[in-house]
């Protein structure tokens, strides 16, 4: 059997109808963790040394663990201590965890970057801390981590299709009902890359144009 | 709700083995991405932007689906190609073809990264080429190689999870198999995740090891950072 | 008179059709500071690069010491370039030292000038160490042996490049813009350098655009542009009263703009 290209061209529609929830979910993880990124930067700032230590253990806990695995402890375990969650939230919720923590990671990259100097003069003159992070601080660090921040939406979207492991209807489980009803596996994955090169190839192409883009530390 | 870990005592020979199949795959997928990723980085060095354009397609397109997409195409590639293979394997290849991509663009960087010059010095004084390579450029590559391709072997271990949606028996798989049968998930994916955990504390414990055998890198980017630099010539201003 | 160190002779050199070099001819007899100045692009540097030989000249042969480098007249009347192992072996013959260092990142300052003495003069350990010791020690840098080149400063880093190809025992020593990479004020270290180097009786051969420090270290001055050694003759006079009006020119150029020549003091020689 040949490679059928209509076929492919075929069920297209059907699976950029799909993506629409990977986008959807990725936009809300995004806007999640960069809010929760700098909240938990900005706690980490605070230097209380017990706060600290369980910190460092977390993300030691992101970093050395699947993000598959940290899906499956959402949407099993917490079900087990009475939280039951529907699967797209708690596929959200275990990415935004792990993407929140390495928001945080850049930004405090970044944070190393601006110079000390600012921050005392900003103190000098008076001003309170919390005009110090809003006024001083964050702009610049947004700023500076804007690459960072491209780079971590592509990833986002790539993690939206592990989603499809805990019934998620997204691209990839889409691709896998049209693929046992047209016994077609091979077109219909290959349609369901193609829909994801586009939309990171979209973000990415974006980022590029508003920055030369970072060595990427991590995917 | 109460953890007990005495309904893994059964179960933990099965999560072993799947560690042990996490860390075999993970060293075979390492072993032939690399390979690749070398010889797509040498393509992608070579002169004319045909070469080039070839490769950076072939980098950005594994770089930008996700991985269990991409298993699934070589899933469901590999026999529409005629070729029939054990799951493991299907998902060892697939593995060290998206680790390729990563590996690439480090050896690219590595090698970009370094000054024309350097080869040059060499050559001027009298070195061969084999031996300005062996003595001066060979040792700066390697040194520049070392933290992204742990921090990337890193990574690749961690997505080596994924091989369980095509029924690989790695770690991922057995958990979802005691899970099955202990009905259990905050036992299970306790220990699941601290042998992931310890995986990736040995990887991370290696490459320290081996930056700082292969030597100063970091006190050199430290350096280069201008705002790092300013500082120094500061303090150093102010101590003499 | 014994043969120059260093002979040029119809040194030729094309880029895509461009002419970088054009008949170069220029002597450099033992003991003798040459100066090269010249506007940027004049073909200087790459005159320098092909006297090392990493820029093969199209025409033209270079003799260093009396001895053909990279390409040949046999006595058949034949033009045949040497092999690869011919011109590595007359490399050390020529000392570099580039405009940018161009040390090596991953070494000590000790161990750049050991490791080429080992590995192309085939010297022991122990033997080259000694050697590379004495030289650092010579050149003020006792006590940065150990450092790697990023903790050194431009005037340290540019003395360990001099050690490096002084321990080579060369007969001639190349200076690409010795004065560019470094702050201005430090102009008047690396003159002491080389006069410490003239006193030991090295040759030298300097490529520079600053006329004052031109002034200051050579015997002799050729003035080069468009690829053509246009003027040559003893300093003071192509300083005083050059003949060529394009070297008048370029003189009355760099005069406006820059401080005026006077003779370096020690006073104003500063660390």
């Amino acid at each position: 059997m040949g490679f059928k290209l209509d076929y492919l061209f075929s069920i297209l529609p059907s699976l950029m109808n799909a993506a629409l929830v990977n986008i959807r979910l990725a936009a809300i993880i995004m806007l999640l963790s960069v809010v929760l990124g700098t909240a938990f930067t900005i706690v980490r700032s605070l230097k209380i040394t017990a706060v600290n230590m369980i910190i460092a253990v977390i993300i030691s806990f992101v970093r050395g663990t699947p993000l598959l695995i940290q899906i499956f402890i959402v949407y099993y375990v917490l079900p087990a201590i009475g939280l039951d969650l529907s699967p797209e939230v708690a596929g959200v919720s275990a990415i935004v965890f792990n993407s929140m923590v390495f928001v945080s990671e850049s930004m405090r990259g970044g944070l190393a970057t601006i110079e000390t100097g600012q921050i005392e003069a900003a103190t000098a003159l008076g001003l309170p801390p919390r005009a110090i992070w809003l006024k001083v601080v964050l702009p610049q660090l947004f700023r500076r981590i804007v690459p960072v921040l491209i780079n971590e939406a592509t990833i986002v979207v790539k993690g939206t299709a592990l989603l499809s492991v805990i019934t998620v209807v997204d691209v990839l489980r889409t691709a896998q009902q049209i693929a046992s009803a047209n016994y077609r596996p091979f077109e219909t994955m290959i349609g369901s890359a193609l829909v994801f090169l586009v939309i990171n190839l979209v973000i990415s192409l974006s980022g590029r144009m508003t920055e030369a883009r970072f060595a990427t530390a991590r995917i | 709700m109460h953890f007990d870990p005495t309904v893994l005592a059964d179960y933990w020979p099965l999560l072993l083995q799947g560690a042990w199949l996490t860390i075999q795959v993970s060293v075979a997928a390492m072993a032939i991405g690399y390979a690749a990723g070398i010889v797509v980085a040498l393509i992608a060095l070579m002169p004319g932007w045909p070469l080039r354009l070839v490769t950076a397609s072939y980098v950005e397109t594994l770089r930008n689906i996700p991985f269990i997409i991409l298993l699934f195409v070589v899933y469901y590639g590999l026999p529409f190609a005629g070729i029939r293979l054990p799951a493991t394997l299907v998902g060892t290849v697939a593995l060290a073809l998206f680790a390729s991509a990563y590996y690439a663009e480090i050896v690219r960087a590595a090698i970009l990264a370094l000054p024309r010059g350097q080869f040059e010095s060499a050559r001027a004084i009298g070195m061969s080429p084999a031996s300005a390579m062996w003595h001066v450029v060979a040792p700066q590559i390697l040194r520049a190689l070392v933290p992204p391709s742990t921090n990337m072997t890193l990574t690749m271990m961690k997505e080596s999870a994924v091989l369980s949606s095509i029924t690989v028996p790695e770690l991922t798989y057995q958990s979802l198999v005691v899970q099955g049968n202990t009905f259990a998930p905050f036992e299970v994916f306790a220990a699941v995740a601290s042998i992931y955990w310890l995986i990736a504390s040995v990887i991370a414990e290696a490459s320290r090891r081996l930056e700082r055998r292969v030597g100063t890198a970091q006190a050199e980017s430290v350096s280069r950072n201008p705002i790092a630099e300013r500082y120094l010539s500061l303090v150093a201003r102010r101590a003499s | 008179m014994s043969a120059p160190i260093l002979r040029v002779s119809a040194l030729t050199k094309r880029f895509f059709g461009v002419t970088a070099l054009d008949q170069v001819y220029l002597d450099v007899r033992e003991g003798e500071i040459v100066a090269l100045i010249g506007p940027s692009g004049c073909g200087k540097s790459t005159l320098l690069r092909c006297l090392t030989w990493l820029e093969q000249p199209d025409d033209g042969f270079i003799e260093v010491t009396g001895k053909p480098f990279g390409r040949e007249l046999t006595p058949g009347g034949v033009v045949r370039r040497q092999s690869r192992r011919q011109i590595d072996a007359l490399r050390p013959k020529i000392g570099i030292v580039f405009q940018q260092f161009n040390l090596w990142p991953h070494m000590t300052a000790l161990e750049n000038v050991v490791r080429a003495q080992i590995v192309v003069r085939r010297r022991p350990r122990v033997e080259a160490i000694r050697r590379g010791e004495e030289l650092l020690e010579r050149l003020g840098l006792a006590d940065r042996m150990d450092r790697y080149p990023h903790a050194l400063s431009g005037g340290q880093k540019q003395r360990v490049a001099i050690a490096r190809a002084l321990a080579m025992d060369p007969a001639l020593m190349l200076f690409d813009e010795p004065t560019s990479a470094l702050d201005p004020e430090l102009v008047g270290e690396v003159l002491t350098v080389l006069r410490s180097l003239a006193e030991i009786g090295m040759t030298m051969l300097v490529v520079t655009h600053e006329i004052g420090f031109a002034a200051n270290v050579a015997d002799r001055i050729a003035f080069m542009d468009h690829g053509r050694i246009l003027e040559q003759g003893p300093a003071r006079e192509i300083i005083s009263a050059p003949k060529e009006p394009r070297l008048r020119s370029f003189l009355d150029l760099v005069q406006a703009d820059r401080r005026p020549i006077h003779p370096l003091t020690p006073s104003n020689i500063t660390e």
